[in-house]
């Protein structure tokens, strides 16, 4: 019964500061709202009883990934006076319409489907689960994304370095 | 205990929220931010399917580390485009970055 009431104080908190990112007139609150939105996803995992994954999700996207794009908002103010500027383009009505429709088919999609196997609780995946066979079955992807890590990082300081005589 | 089909309503509820915040904004960062709302969606519904449907295999939840990755890196590569656009513009607008449009 406690795990339900947390469940739907978390649900409505995500969809809340979800809509807070992509609704709110000023690009820091934006920034700020996707903070709790993601942290909120974190708590979902824990409340799925995957605590790698709630790990992860806390250190990467409640660290580093909004750290990093709070540094791209501050570095990128076009206004530095703080004057608000029009954050929506002219279509934003029609990109109302869009995600309604997708809303609309996703949930239809996702609520009237009968799923084959148990549907009522989760099963608690152990960090060690995971470990095996993220290093047993899935070795060579493993080692491709650290590849591609790399590759985004150098490719990172590439493209932003400056470069003489700019 | 939850059932499954709440995580996926939420789920698609977040995803439609990023797909708005794609299409409506204009700056380079909040489009980035709404991608991130829309990944995170996708990873819910990964994971709610590897706990409940595939305990045993858990492809979902090891397709949700990739994501994770890829979207670090992701992340990282489009803010340092962003920054460098700002840089040759002093914009960070994506309506004005718009030479190599046909």
């Amino acid at each position: 019964m406690a795990t339900e009431v947390i469940w739907w104080v978390f649900a409505i908190l995500i969809t809340i500061l979800s809509a807070g990112v992509v609704f709110s007139r000023s690009v820091i609150h934006s920034a700020i709202f996707l903070i709790g939105s993601l942290a909120g996803v974190g708590v979902m995992f824990v409340l799925m009883t995957v605590e790698f994954l709630a790990l992860t999700q806390f250190l990467i996207y409640g660290g580093a990934v909004t750290v990093l794009v709070l540094l791209a908002l501050m570095l990128t103010r076009a206004d530095p006076s703080g004057r608000a500027e029009k954050v929506n383009g002219p279509q934003a009505p029609f990109a109302l319409l869009a995600g309604g429709a997708i809303a609309t088919v996703l949930l239809v999609a996702g609520l009237s489907t009968e799923w084959v196997g148990n549907t009522e609780a989760p099963t608690n995946i152990a960090i060690e689960t995971i470990s095996q066979r993220l290093f047993e079955d899935y070795g060579l992807p493993f080692i491709l994304a650290s590849v591609l890590l790399l590759v985004a990082l150098i490719g990172a300081i590439i493209v932003a370095r400056q470069e003489e005589g700019e | 205990m939850v059932p499954l089909e709440n995580y996926l309503a939420l789920s698609a509820v977040m995803f439609s929220l990023g797909v708005y915040g794609v299409l409506a904004r204009r700056n380079a960062v909040l489009i980035l931010m709404s991608v991130e709302l829309m990944l995170n969606a996708v990873n819910l519904n990964f994971v709610a399917f590897a706990a409940y449907l595939d305990p045993g295999q858990i492809v979902g939840a090891i397709f949700a580390v990739f994501i994770i990755t890829v979207a670090a890196a992701e992340v990282g590569l489009a803010l340092a485009i962003v920054i460098r656009l700002f840089r040759n513009r002093a914009t960070a607008n994506v309506d004005e970055a718009a030479t190599m449009k046909w």
